[in-house]
């Protein structure tokens, strides 16, 4: 609870320094989803894990990681959401997101972070704090899971998931051997897409090409 | 229960022969009609399994000293049936107690045809394995350990080339030999709950419960007459509790995920018996494949495919043949002879007229399906075959499928829609292999609105295009418009969402003439069995309300519209009734109208576009009624009569007010 508390607060303080909005008690207070944040401020003071100074609060280096990696996981909760999951809803993608904040832990949040590709922002255009995941990027190219649609004719991926809203779409799919697991290459995207799993290929619509996300290979 | 009445019929159409019977089973485009052709030495036939639109071929022949009944299936995916096709040959394989199954695997695509053979393990059903089209998998550098496989399932395995009658001998000596697979296969254990609370709720079949099990959690309800003598809808909702159980507890579609776990079963056992060095294609075939489908390359050979079947099947079907079949044949030999003959059997003049009058079943519908439209279809299913065995067929498809989206279609309406160019009667008929009612609403309504069949194109063209270029493009143009409008309207207009298209590209193969030679025959037949009668019927209706003087009631009653509204001459109305008879005689009324210099220019087209946007033939509107129902089939012309006048009516006003010159 008090670590919740504690959470709400430094990811207030964060946002509020990134926007240049004064990070005073009244602000903080105003933004954080908190009952009492007045009192939580305090008691952060009190325990040294935030500095008052000229009415304005500010991390000491201990707390200023642990809201960095808030935040990190905060945004990327976002871009899953949003990129991913197609949730489209502000309201929905943000209270979700801010849930996912407080239960992701470290490993599982580098491997969101690797399974996104390293994104840089978030979907409002936010910077999202770099992981040591992020750094090993430089040296190698880490998979990414992206839809086969977005994939350049020749390219090839693992299907990770297919996403259909009608069952007998992806029962067709499965039938034919394109399910989560198999190896496969897009042949071409005009004038139709061409998709080849083992050594049958298929025509798809766009919308379907659209559906199968996969981890380029 | 509509699936008591479907067993029952079944049950009673089924023969009272004690012959042994084998089934072909497999994915599509595996070769299963050649292997058929190789183990029949009779001519097949055809029939419908009781109650669906599903075809199958069966015929006798003799294995190993015994005389056997062989049944060839439609290519499936999968025998947890998701199509008509599906449950089609599953109720085969449990109903028909075949002696043993072939399972037809495409070497090249064993994770598929293994899917099919866990299930049939899984049904306790026994088969042989013949993996066919080995020259193709060896060309990839594949090879699979046959014994391998074989020791690992627990049945027979072979291999074949069939369109090289490769292995055919061992594949008939080890049918005998078929036996239940034993290779273990069990899911997660979701699914494994799901199954154990369904099996107590299945009496005994033929088949292992776990496989009925299986089945309805993925949403089948085909099975449920066989769960119990009593099915109470109490079980039913039991039925489904247990499916949402287990759908919930793994947040996806069922029959999907056991296809996606059978898969997986599947890759298990390919990991130890097949090798592969792949080797990418690079022979003519791959190379033709590429580019069919190519935006250039295939844009230009799918103008000269469409080109060349025109001309084989319009100018040398509808054109030179059917001509010949017309005047010679039936006009000069025939018709006379069976003129006289008739003459003399029945003096009685009714009877004469019946048969040999204006509207009589010799001359007019016998004439008419044998020596016009015979000849069209064949020429048409020739090519057609040539067009599916050598698997451009599908890549045709594919390259239409972006535009015929946009109106509302895909990519496969482009089969129906080209077959009535043909003949319409039969395109609706084919309308069948479209995936979606939609769909098949939307095609068969183009068909009868604005296709004009091949019947009536010799004819107009020959009347418009001899007549002048800009006649002919004024035509095509409103024809073309008309068919892009009412198809882009009726798909937003009619529920459903648009369907998807999902289409296997076989690998572009070089026809077997006898495999196009025994296609073609069986839907000759299928031609006369089903669209003969229905000219002749047509023909006698039209007889009937002749001799009520119901025909020349509706003359009289069109004739103001066609002459005020169309600005035509009065005698124009005889060819608008004329039409839907025979298409051509409609047509050819208004070309010797307008040899007699009885129409100016634009009546001419004023009429001809009319004429092709009217009533469909009266054999056309049978098969729209018999495939789509009464209703359908007549709001359906309830929509075309005053669309096509309205149509008439503004082409005219367009072209007077623009004062167009031809």
């Amino acid at each position: 609870m008090e670590d919740k508390e504690a959470e709400e607060i430094f990811e207030a303080l964060w946002t509020l320094r990134e926007n240049g909005t004064p990070p005073n008690k009244e602000n903080i207070s105003r933004i954080a989803h908190l009952e009492h944040p007045h009192e939580g401020i305090e008691r952060l003071v009190e325990k040294g894990a935030l500095v008052e100074k000229e009415g304005k609060l500010l991390f000491t280096p201990e707390s200023e990681k642990k809201a960095s990696g808030i935040i990190r996981r905060h945004r990327l909760a976002e871009v899953l959401l949003h990129e991913v999951l197609a949730i489209e809803s502000s309201h929905i993608m943000e209270s979700t997101a801010c849930e996912f904040e407080h239960i992701l832990s470290p490993e599982v949040t580098d491997s969101v972070c690797t399974f996104l590709g390293h994104p840089p922002i978030c979907p409002h255009g936010k910077p999202i704090p770099r992981g040591s995941c992020c750094s090993k990027f430089r040296v190698k190219v880490k998979p990414l899971i992206r839809r086969i649609s977005d994939l350049q004719p020749g390219e090839e991926g693992k299907i990770r998931y297919i996403t259909a809203e009608v069952h007998p779409r992806m029962e067709r799919l499965s039938s034919l051997g394109v399910v989560p697991g198999s190896v496969v290459k897009l042949r071409q995207k005009r004038p139709s897409f061409v998709i080849e799993v083992g050594h049958t290929v298929i025509a798809i619509d766009q919308d379907i090409a659209k559906s199968i996300f996969v981890q380029k290979t | 229960m509509p699936f008591h009445n479907r067993r029952r019929r079944f049950r009673r159409g089924r023969s009272p022969t004690t012959l042994p019977r084998f089934v072909l089973v497999g994915n599509p485009n595996v070769g299963k009609s050649v292997i058929f052709n190789l183990l029949t030495r009779r001519y097949a036939s055809v029939s419908n399994y009781p109650g669906t639109t599903v075809e199958l071929t069966s015929g006798s022949t003799t294995l190993n000293h015994q005389p056997a009944l062989i049944i060839d299936t439609p290519g499936v995916n999968s025998l947890i049936p998701m199509s008509e096709e599906e449950i089609v040959t599953r109720n085969i394989l449990i109903f028909q107690n075949p002696r043993a199954i072939i399972l037809v695997i495409d070497s090249k695509n064993l994770r598929r045809g293994l899917l099919i053979a866990l299930q049939l393990a899984e049904m306790g059903l026994p088969f042989v394995i013949d993996l066919n089209m080995e020259d193709e998998a060896k060309s990839l550098g594949m090879e699979i350990d046959t014994d391998k496989l074989s020791e690992l399932l627990g049945v027979k395995v072979v291999n074949t080339v069939g369109t090289q009658k490769k292995g055919i001998k061992e594949l008939v000596d080890l049918i005998p030999q078929a036996s239940t697979a034993t290779y273990p296969v069990s899911y997660c254990p979701e699914i494994e709950e799901g199954i154990a609370k369904l099996v107590p709720l299945i009496k005994s079949s033929r088949i292992k419960k776990r496989a009925i099990a299986l089945m309805l959690l993925a949403g089948d309800r085909s099975p449920i007459p066989w769960l119990s003598p009593t099915v109470e809808r109490k079980t039913v909702s039991q039925i489904d509790h247990i499916m949402h159980l287990t759908e919930a507890k793994l947040h996806q579609p069922l029959g999907s995920l056991i296809n996606q776990q059978l898969l997986k079963i599947a890759d298990e056992i390919i990991q130890k018996v097949q090798k592969e060095r792949g080797t990418e294609k690079r022979n003519w075939q791959e190379v033709v494949a590429q580019l069919s489908l190519h935006p250039l390359w295939g844009t230009l050979i799918l103008l000269f495919v469409l080109f060349l079947v025109y001309q084989f099947v319009g100018r040398f079907g509808a054109g030179t043949t059917a001509t010949f079949m017309e005047e010679v044949v039936f006009g000069k030999y025939i018709n006379p002879w069976v003129t006289e003959g008739l003459k003399f059997l029945l003096p009685v003049k009714f009877l004469q007229e019946l048969m040999l009058g204006e509207y009589g079943l010799v001359t007019i519908a016998l004439t008419y399906s044998f020596a016009i439209i015979l000849p069209i279809v064949t020429y048409f299913f020739l090519a057609f075959a040539l067009l599916e065995d050598s698997g451009y067929l599908p890549r045709l498809s594919a390259m239409l499928n972006s535009p015929f989206k946009i109106i509302g279609l895909t990519g496969k309406a482009v089969l129906p829609l080209m077959l009535g160019f043909g003949c319409c009667t039969m395109a609706t008929l084919s309308a069948r292999i479209l995936d979606s009612k939609k769909e098949r609403m939307l095609v068969t309504l183009l068909l009868a609105l604005s296709i004009p069949c091949s019947a009536q194109m010799a004819v107009i063209l020959a009347l418009l295009a001899g007549f002048s270029l800009k006649a002919t493009l004024w035509w095509g143009g409103t024809i073309l418009a008309v068919l892009i409008g009412t198809s882009y309207a009726s798909s937003r207009l009619l529920p459903g969402a648009p369907p998807d298209f999902i289409m296997e590209l076989p690998p572009i193969r070089l026809p077997q003439l006898s495999n196009i030679l025994m296609k073609t025959g069986s839907r000759i037949v299928w031609y006369l069995k089903e669209a003969v009668p229905l000219f002749i019927l047509g023909t006698f209706v039209l007889f009937v309300l002749d001799k009520l003087d119901f025909l020349s009631y509706i003359e009289n009653l069109a004739s103001p519209v066609i002459t005020q509204f169309l600005d035509l001459p009065s005698q124009t109305t005889r060819a608008f009734i004329g039409g839907f008879l025979r298409r051509d005689y409609g047509v050819a009324g208004l070309y010797l109208l307008a040899k007699q210099g009885q129409l100016s220019g634009t009546q001419i087209v004023v009429s001809v576009t009319t004429l092709t946007l009217f009533v469909p033939c009266i054999a056309n509107l049978f098969v729209m009624i018999k495939e789509r129902g009464w209703k359908i089939a007549f709001l359906m012309l309830a929509f075309i009569i005053p669309v096509s006048l309205l149509i008439g009516g503004l082409l005219n006003f367009v072209l007077r007010t623009l004062a167009v010159q031809f």
